[in-house]
């Protein structure tokens, strides 16, 4: 009796044994490839700052559309991306970098000096000079990019 | 919950039941930690097929990403660079205990009846094994793969009949590339584990049916053995402590060396050597064992005749003994062929090039080698940039020569764009070791990922000679990812090409368009060295005499005066513009007309001590002072006829006479010689003096070699000064000359053919009138004149011709040279 229950124990024991092995065995298999799967996933890159000009090129109360050359990093595939922005500097020396697409179709606006708007001629909407919806049927202001001014350079961040 | 999970489970498949009827198997008392490698070969295989499902996620099987797509697991990804690392290392690991299993279940005689199709079913496996490894080398795409795989389909197409075929098969075409790349990627993770998943199953299954064997029972007497462990937990407690052995040993090797990466594959790259794996070295030395002709015996028939021999074993081998001893001809023959495989890998790890054997200078070395970035452009046997020679050729080298090229590249090839490297005494020493040491066989030390990555148009085959260009359309762009002098790396000694002589009048214009193109090299502060001092603001005007004086003390450009850096954007009549009639100082001093000469010649002086005046490294005749803001033509308007006092002695010119033993005679040489040529130069241009000389003045400095051509054309000109008497000459001159024979005499008038001025030079002018008392040669109007002669000489009286032939003619000329012409009186008649 003493035998088998010893035999009981020696088994208990080796079976607890095992099975802590093939958990570490799990653990320690699964945990890096997980993380290598998983984190890429979760990562957000800041998006880079991107020149646009210097200040002295743009006048007051007359957008001028940048056409911005720049590298992105799609996983180990690098391209080089182009995006068009207006950078508008207003009367009282503000900036923005507004983006040229229209909120409403996504069509591409443009400045039209005579009516003083930027102009979608997809359905004929009209935007102010600092993005707001003048008429038409776009459903709000266009998209703002976040800018910082440097020693007189415009830099631009185009993700949000 | 789980258990009602599980009993319905049982009910609807009796998996349950099942799964635990495998663990409880119960197993042979003979069963013991000789048979736990089958397990730990299946941990492996687990490990392999996890590991490289992960990185199936982000590998990527064309020849233009999958190097990048590797890279990404390795630098970008957490844990990356360690999962390739495990796969690396179980994949060399699962080889090394698949031998030995094998070896454990021959020796043990496990294949026997009745388990012939589990021995044929691992030999199968092998074979995936191998297949896993063959295909795998490729998948990173880095010159090891790339040469790594060439090679082995090299040795394929040698195969007799079928070889071209089968190498086409897996290249798919001729070229490898684009096609082999995703064949090998399929045959990778797609087949080879659907055909191993396949063979596993049935070879664990067949073990379970089957059982595993008891040691040394003879065939047919397996139920003698009691059965008195279970699988679970007696023997997988063993395979418990191998697993985590295994596990530990894995996951030391992966973190301490991580799988290698070589440089991305370059076709173009003849100077690369692969070399095989420890596993198939065996194979390549067989190889050598062939003549070519022969060569397919080594690579294909043997290794299939070997592959046959093993899966045939279990049916040739029929004797019913399992113990080795008694089965010596089976066990002795199997043994012969692991060691000679053995010996034969022995060898062929012999014939492997030397790991580098580093000194801890030369390592120092390498580190430098790495942080300097010298692989950007020298290769070491391959890999690195193409701009350089690759340091694996080239023989031994000199450390000396190394150390002088580093220094300075320029001194041994002018048009180098090797930046030189004047580094720290031990730094230099440690780089020359490594430079040094550096042979046939050394490899490229690991090379970090450059942060952020190169964008694709630098790897452009043409980007470094087209840089230039790329630069110019948008310099700022270089500045996003590289330091500001990162140019200088290579350019501190070589200037763009735009920067010639007439760069600095005009960099105004580009650097007033693109500054950013200044600031790719020069930092911002550059422009004010010079324009702080040059800066045309307000008080510049007040100050700019000091200003340029100032200039000339930066010692900026050696080559240039002062005002020459004004004329660089400035024209002369710029400054006249406010000079004219503006004064400096020194000309508002009341006697200053009288007295310019004189303060000419002292600002002259003042030039050869004057501190100033030698930094500028000018060497100024008292002109160039007035010419500043003079013209030349402005000191005619007065000197035009009026002289310096000087030259008003009476010997000025010529004088003469007065020479006595070396002692000059005329006056404006015994002044020159005084005062120095500058002081006739401050109004005579040196063409004054040749003028009147006839010949450049002061004799130039060959002018011993020229003087006999010189003084051929008017010997009056050298006797304007000399005398044929002067020691100089008899230095010379003391000797006869060499034409004087001593039949000179009688044959100088044939000689003489130039006039006589050769003779002049020693024997003066009138040389041949002394002895002939006649001109000489005679003139050509002496026919008609020579009667004239007797009066002219003062001979008179009835027989003056006879007289005077015989005076002087009959000297050179026979009595019958006169009858000639003059018939006697006779015949006349």
């Amino acid at each position: 009796m003493a035998m088998a229950e010893e035999q009981m124990t020696r088994r208990r024991w080796l079976d607890m044994f095992v099975k802590m092995a093939a958990g570490v065995a799990a653990v320690a298999l699964s945990v890096p490839t997980l993380v290598m799967l998983i984190v890429p996933a979760f990562r957000r890159e800041k998006a880079p700052w991107i020149r646009v000009g210097h200040i002295s090129e743009f006048r007051p109360n007359e957008p001028k559309a940048v056409t911005l050359s720049y590298q992105r990093r799609d996983g180990w595939v690098i391209r080089t991306a182009r995006t068009t922005v207006y950078v508008v500097v207003m009367g009282d020396g503000k900036v923005k970098v507004l983006s040229n697409i229209c909120t409403h179709a996504s069509c591409v606006v443009r400045w039209e000096r005579s009516k003083q708007a930027f102009f979608c001629p997809c359905h004929d909407g009209y935007f102010a000079i600092d993005g707001s919806v003048k008429s038409g049927p776009p459903p709000r202001p266009l998209d703002e990019f976040q800018h910082k001014i440097e020693g007189g350079e415009i830099f631009v961040r185009l993700r949000t | 919950m789980l258990r009602r999970f599980l009993d319905w489970l049982e009910r609807e498949t009796g998996l349950v039941s099942a799964w635990n009827r495998f663990w409880s198997q119960p197993l042979p008392a003979t069963v013991g930690w000789g048979h736990i490698f089958g397990a730990l070969l299946l941990l492996c295989l687990v490990i392999l097929f996890v590991t490289g499902g992960a990185m199936m996620f982000y590998y990527s099987p064309t020849p233009d990403q999958a190097y990048p797509s590797v890279q990404y697991i390795e630098h970008y990804l957490p844990f990356g660079k360690f999962i390739r690392a495990l796969h690396y290392w179980a994949a060399r690991i699962i080889v090394l205990l698949l031998i030995v299993h094998l070896v454990r279940v021959f020796l043990w005689g496990a294949y026997k009846k009745p388990r012939q199709m589990i021995w044929v079913s691992g030999v199968l496996l092998l074979l995936c094994v191998i297949g896993f490894g063959l295909t795998g080398y490729a998948l990173p795409w880095d010159q090891k793969a790339y040469w790594g795989t060439a090679v082995r389909l090299k040795i394929a197409e040698g195969i007799p009949l079928i070889g071209h075929a089968v190498a086409n098969f897996l290249r798919g075409g001729e070229q490898l590339g684009a096609v082999t790349l995703m064949r090998f990627y399929v045959l990778h993770v797609f087949l080879l584990p659907i055909l191993v998943f396949l063979l596993v199953a049935w070879h664990i299954r067949q073990v379970h049916v089957l059982g595993v064997t008891p040691a040394w029972v003879k065939v047919g007497h397996e139920g003698e053995i009691p059965k008195t462990q279970r699988l679970h937990p007696d023997h997988t407690a063993r395979i418990a402590v191998g697993a985590i052995l295994l596990l530990a040993l894995l996951f030391w090797l992966s973190a301490k060396f991580p799988a290698p990466l070589e440089p991305r594959a370059n076709p173009l790259d003849t100077a690369y050597k692969p070399h095989p794996d420890f596993y198939v070295l065996w194979l390549h030395e067989l190889l050598k064992l062939f003549p070519p002709h022969l060569e397919f015996v080594g690579s294909f028939i043997l290794p299939s005749l070997l592959v046959i021999l093993l899966l045939i074993v279990p049916f040739i081998e029929r004797n019913p003994e399992r113990h080795p001893l008694r089965r010596l001809p089976a066990v002795t023959t199997g043994l012969v062929i692991l060691f000679a495989i053995i010996a034969l890998n022995i060898k062929g790890m012999e014939a492997l090039p030397e790991p580098e054997k580093l000194s801890p200078l030369a390592k120092r070395g390498q580190e430098l080698f790495v942080e300097l970035r010298c692989y950007t452009c020298h290769g070491i046997n391959g890999g690195g940039g193409p701009v350089g020679p690759d340091l694996g050729l080239g023989g031994k080298r000199d450390p000396k020569k190394v150390e002088a090229i580093l220094r300075n590249p320029g001194a041994f090839n002018a048009h180098t764009v090797m930046p030189s490297y004047d580094l720290p005494p031990e730094e230099m020493k440690a780089l020359v070791a490594y430079i040094v040491s550096i042979g046939p066989n050394s490899k490229m030390p690991p090379i970090p990922p450059v942060e952020p990555e190169k964008p694709p148009s630098h790897f452009e085959e043409n980007w470094f000679a087209n840089h230039k260009f790329e630069v110019r359309k948008d310099p700022a762009s270089c500045g996003d990812c590289h330091k500001p002098f990162f140019c200088q790396a290579c350019h501190q000694n070589r200037r763009p090409s735009s920067h010639d002589e007439q760069w600095l009048k005009f960099h105004f214009g580009n650097a007033a368009e693109q500054p950013a193109m200044c600031n790719a090299c020069h930092t911002p502060d550059y422009c004010e060295e010079c324009h702080k001092l040059m800066r045309h603001d307000t008080k510049w005007l007040k100050g700019h005499g000091n200003q340029l004086v100032k200039f000339g003390e930066l010692k900026k450009w050696s080559d240039l005066t002062m005002h020459q850096l004004c004329y660089h954007c400035h024209t002369k009549q710029s400054c006249d513009e406010c000079h004219k009639g503006a004064l400096p100082e020194s000309h508002k001093a009341p006697d200053f007309l009288q007295r310019h000469g004189e303060l000419a010649g002292a600002w002259a002086q003042g030039a050869k001590t004057n501190q100033l005046a030698q930094n500028t490294a000018v060497r100024k005749t008292s002109h160039q002072v007035c010419v500043t803001c003079h013209t030349k033509q402005f000191c005619d308007n007065c000197h035009i006829g009026t002289k310096p006092k000087s030259h008003e002695q009476p010997d000025f010119v010529l004088g003469r006479g007065t020479r006595d033993g070396g002692q000059v005679k005329s006056g404006h040489a015994r002044e020159a010689l005084k005062k120095g040529l500058q002081s006739c130069q401050t109004c005579h241009k040196q063409e004054f003096c040749s003028n009147c000389h006839g010949t450049e003045m002061p004799h130039p400095q060959n002018f011993v070699s020229i003087h006999v051509r010189e003084a051929r054309k008017d010997m009056a000109l050298c006797q304007r000064c000399h005398t044929w008497n002067e020691p100089e000459c008899r230095q010379c001159h003391s000797k006869r000359p060499p034409s004087h024979t001593p039949d000179f005499r009688q044959t100088h008038p044939q000689r003489i053919s130039d006039g006589g001025i050769s003779c002049q030079v020693c024997h003066g002018r009138n040389a041949c009138m002394d002895c002939h008392k006649l001109p000489m040669p005679h003139p050509r109007d002496f026919v008609k004149t020579h009667g004239e002669l007797a009066k002219q000489k003062g001979i008179k009286g009835k027989d003056s011709v006879q007289q005077l032939q015989r005076q002087l003619c009959s000297t050179c000329h026979a009595d019958r040279y006169c009858r000639l012409c003059h018939l006697p009186a006779t015949s006349q008649r």
